[in-house]
């Protein structure tokens, strides 16, 4: 609202802005370079075809985005080092005052890698209730049985909209794969 | 004239039935998606792109440009009526409309900004159908090492322009060319950075990086720093008599012309989009306002929503030109939209309006007969609209996820594009987290392996000799407004910054800044 916007310059930040100290920023600009320099020790293992000495081979490029990779996050973690901290997103869903909430986060992770398994074994419409339940319950949603409800009336509706009607080959699953609507 | 008929031709397919029904469907979930708050176009694009997969080529782009128009005006009803003080300065429309709901003209805020929508959509949609063509036509002539030179401009306006600081959308473009260069290689048919995983031969998808970056990021951002509570919502009056009166379309008209005249070049040249475009027209109505109008800005000036919303529509259909034309994208949601082109087999460019001028027409007839339903529909609609901007948070959020995991899912039916969406994801919330930009990285996705490909058709062609890179007229212009671009760019950013960061964001600040950067 009327708070002091984030200082580019260190100076007072609000809560959200993340801690004084910048781990985590530096932390990722530097996974960047290290991204940048394996794509240049990986180009390195490119096999150039012979007679191709002329003509750019399939190794340039990699080099160059690796090195622009690698110069823009240097860039990045020199900048933060003289106090030029990024400033997080807004929006109208973010709390620019909250504290970042990690447990969301990492629930949410865990709730969205949940279909990596759940799709292939229990089929989509019940993925896809977990992922809405699980997602909706770890945001806040103050009654679990309506995000269980809504969740499995999604999997069920997309199902089959995308599935029955559009086509798409999405796994009903064995519990419902005996409905015939289901099972295309 | 040659456009005028081939466009009437697109017209009769696009008014078949179900072309029709394909557009109003398109409108109608494009605007119910992008009216959600934290959905901007590019996500409504990307997480809706399942809707098309079973469809024939033509229905497929018609949907999805009644989507992309939907999702375009959808985000600014969210901006005038969702009362989320505090962060106003980053959506232009907002400004003004955000402050004439306050005051009880949201009705009106409403109205001009859908009429500007369709007023600047139709012109600028107008200019396209002119213009397109006779770039096409020159395109044709232009060799592999112009092309390059074309990306080259994309890249570097895109990551420099975005975002706060130039090395940050720069890693965000590196990050989107490494992604790009994962998979098979054209020439030599070895494959690069795949690490022997098979799915990862094909490369990696834009549709992942995008909805990775837009959908499963942004609500893991979201998430960690969710504002709890209850919705507020500023209300709207009923009723036909209060959206505009007559003062309201004299005031309204000019920033509707204005702002289309801004936006349409701006959309046209890879110069940060929409963003650029919207902030000069609330610089210039604010400076051209005289008078009453004058004193109003800052406390609900009806000038700052009309200029500020024709210019974003104008920029949308001014992005197509490029699109379509040369195969160029300039913005994420454009990145999409070539992906979605190119999963039909279609490789938008210069020869598009020879080999596949049914199909181009009828789209481009389609972006008329989506600015008029767009017009019909939101207006007696807005009742609706603001029925979905109360959807609880939790669920909101929890269904984005859910659309995520079909967009991933439905790609290729393998969880494998589940994890790699995951992974995108993450780095899409910690780049948020961070302040850096993640449109250069979608669009270097996908312009990455197009720009690798030009430059070795070039390198082949001149034996290896670099300067023919700059040998032809095109290439060398092309290189100079890159430098002016960039480097106006630069100073029109630090004049915004200046405006974002002004010393204490009250709004009457930050429009003193803009009016001192005006001056």
């Amino acid at each position: 609202m009327t708070t002091e916007t984030p200082d580019p310059a260190g100076g007072p930040r609000p809560a959200g802005a993340g801690p004084r100290r910048p781990i985590g920023e530096l932390a990722f600009a530097v996974v960047c370079a290290l991204l940048g320099v394996g794509v240049i020790v990986g180009a390195g293992a490119i096999r150039v075809p012979p007679g191709s000495a002329s003509v750019l081979g399939p190794r340039v490029f990699p080099y160059f985005v690796g090195a622009l990779l690698l110069a823009a996050a240097v860039a990045v973690v020199v900048a933060i080092a003289t106090g030029h901290r990024g400033q997080p997103d807004e929006g109208e869903d973010v709390d620019p005052n909250a504290k970042t909430d990690w447990r969301a986060v990492v629930l949410l992770v865990v709730v969205f890698c949940s279909q990596l398994v759940l799709i292939e074994f229990v089929g989509w419409p019940i993925a896809i209730a977990v992922v809405f339940a699980g997602a909706a319950l770890t945001l806040g949603a103050k009654r679990w049985w309506i995000a269980v409800l809504v969740g499995l009336g999604l999997g069920l509706a997309t199902q089959l909209l995308f599935g029955t009607w559009l086509g798409l080959s999405l796994p009903a699953g064995p519990l419902l794969d005996w409905i015939p609507i289901f099972n295309g | 004239m040659d456009s005028l008929a081939a466009l009437l031709e697109g017209f009769a397919t696009a008014l078949q039935p179900q072309y029709l029904l394909y557009a109003l469907f398109g409108v109608f979930v494009g605007t119910a998606v992008g009216v959600l708050p934290g959905i901007g176009p590019a996500m409504t694009v990307a997480l809706l792109l399942p809707l098309t997969y079973s469809l024939d080529p033509t229905g497929a782009l018609i949907l999805f440009a009644g989507i992309y128009y939907g999702g375009m005006y959808g985000g600014s009803t969210t901006s005038i009526l969702l009362n989320t003080p505090g962060e106003s300065a980053s959506i232009v429309t907002a400004l003004e409309g955000n402050r004439m709901a306050k005051a009880g003209r949201g009705a009106a805020a409403l109205a001009t900004a859908a009429i500007g929508s369709f007023v600047a959509g139709t012109i600028a949609t107008v200019l396209l159908t002119f213009l397109a063509p006779g770039i096409a036509k020159l395109a044709v002539q232009l060799g592999p090492a112009d092309y390059f030179a074309l990306m080259v401009v994309a890249f570097l306006t895109v990551g420099a322009l975005l975002g706060s600081s130039v090395p940050r959308g720069l890693v965000s473009l590196g990050l989107g060319l490494m992604l790009g260069l994962v998979g098979t290689e054209v020439l030599s048919g070895q494959q690069r950075y795949t690490f022997g995983v098979p799915s990862l031969a094909d490369g990696i998808d834009v549709v992942l990086i995008a909805v990775g970056l837009f959908a499963l990021g942004e609500t893991l951002y979201v998430a960690s720093r969710l504002r709890h509570g209850a919705v507020q919502l500023i209300p709207v009056t009923r009723g036909w008599r209060s959206w505009m009166t007559r003062s309201d379309w004299r005031r309204s008209w000019k920033p509707w012309l204005r702002g289309t005249a801004i936006g349409f070049p701006i959309g046209t040249i890879p110069a940060g989009g929409a963003d650029v475009a919207t902030f000069l027209s609330y610089a210039s109505e604010r400076k051209l306002a005289k008078g009453r109008a004058r004193e109003q800005f800052g406390r609900g000036a009806i000038e700052g929503v009309a200029g500020p919303e024709a210019a974003n529509n104008a920029a949308a259909a001014g992005v197509l030109v490029p699109l379509l034309t040369l195969g160029l994208p300039t913005t994420a949601t454009a990145a999409i939209i070539i992906s979605a082109f190119q999963s039909y087999g279609i490789r938008p460019g210069p020869l598009l309006f020879e080999n596949q001028s049914g199909l181009v027409w009828a789209l481009i007839a389609s972006l008329y007969i989506g600015n008029v339903l767009l017009l019909v529909l939101n207006l007696p609609l807005v009742g609706m609209w603001v029925k979905v901007l109360r959807i609880p948070r939790p669920y909101l959020y929890a269904g984005i996820l859910a659309f995520a995991g079909l967009g991933a899912y439905a790609l290729h039916f393998n969880v494998f594009d589940t994890l790699t969406l995951l992974v995108v994801g993450v780095a899409g919330f910690l780049m948020r987290r961070y302040g850096y930009p993640v449109a250069p990285m979608v669009v270097g996705g996908i312009l990455g392996p197009m720009a690798e490909e030009q430059l070795r058709k070039a390198m082949a062609i001149s034996q290896g000799d670099l300067l023919y890179l700059v040998h032809s007229p095109f290439a060398i212009i092309a290189y100079t407004t890159m430098a002016v671009i960039v480097l106006g760019g630069i100073w029109l950013k630090r004049r915004r910054a200046r405006l974002e960061a002004a010393p204490k964001l009250v709004p009457t600040s930050a429009i003193q800044a803009i009016d001192e950067a005006t001056k």
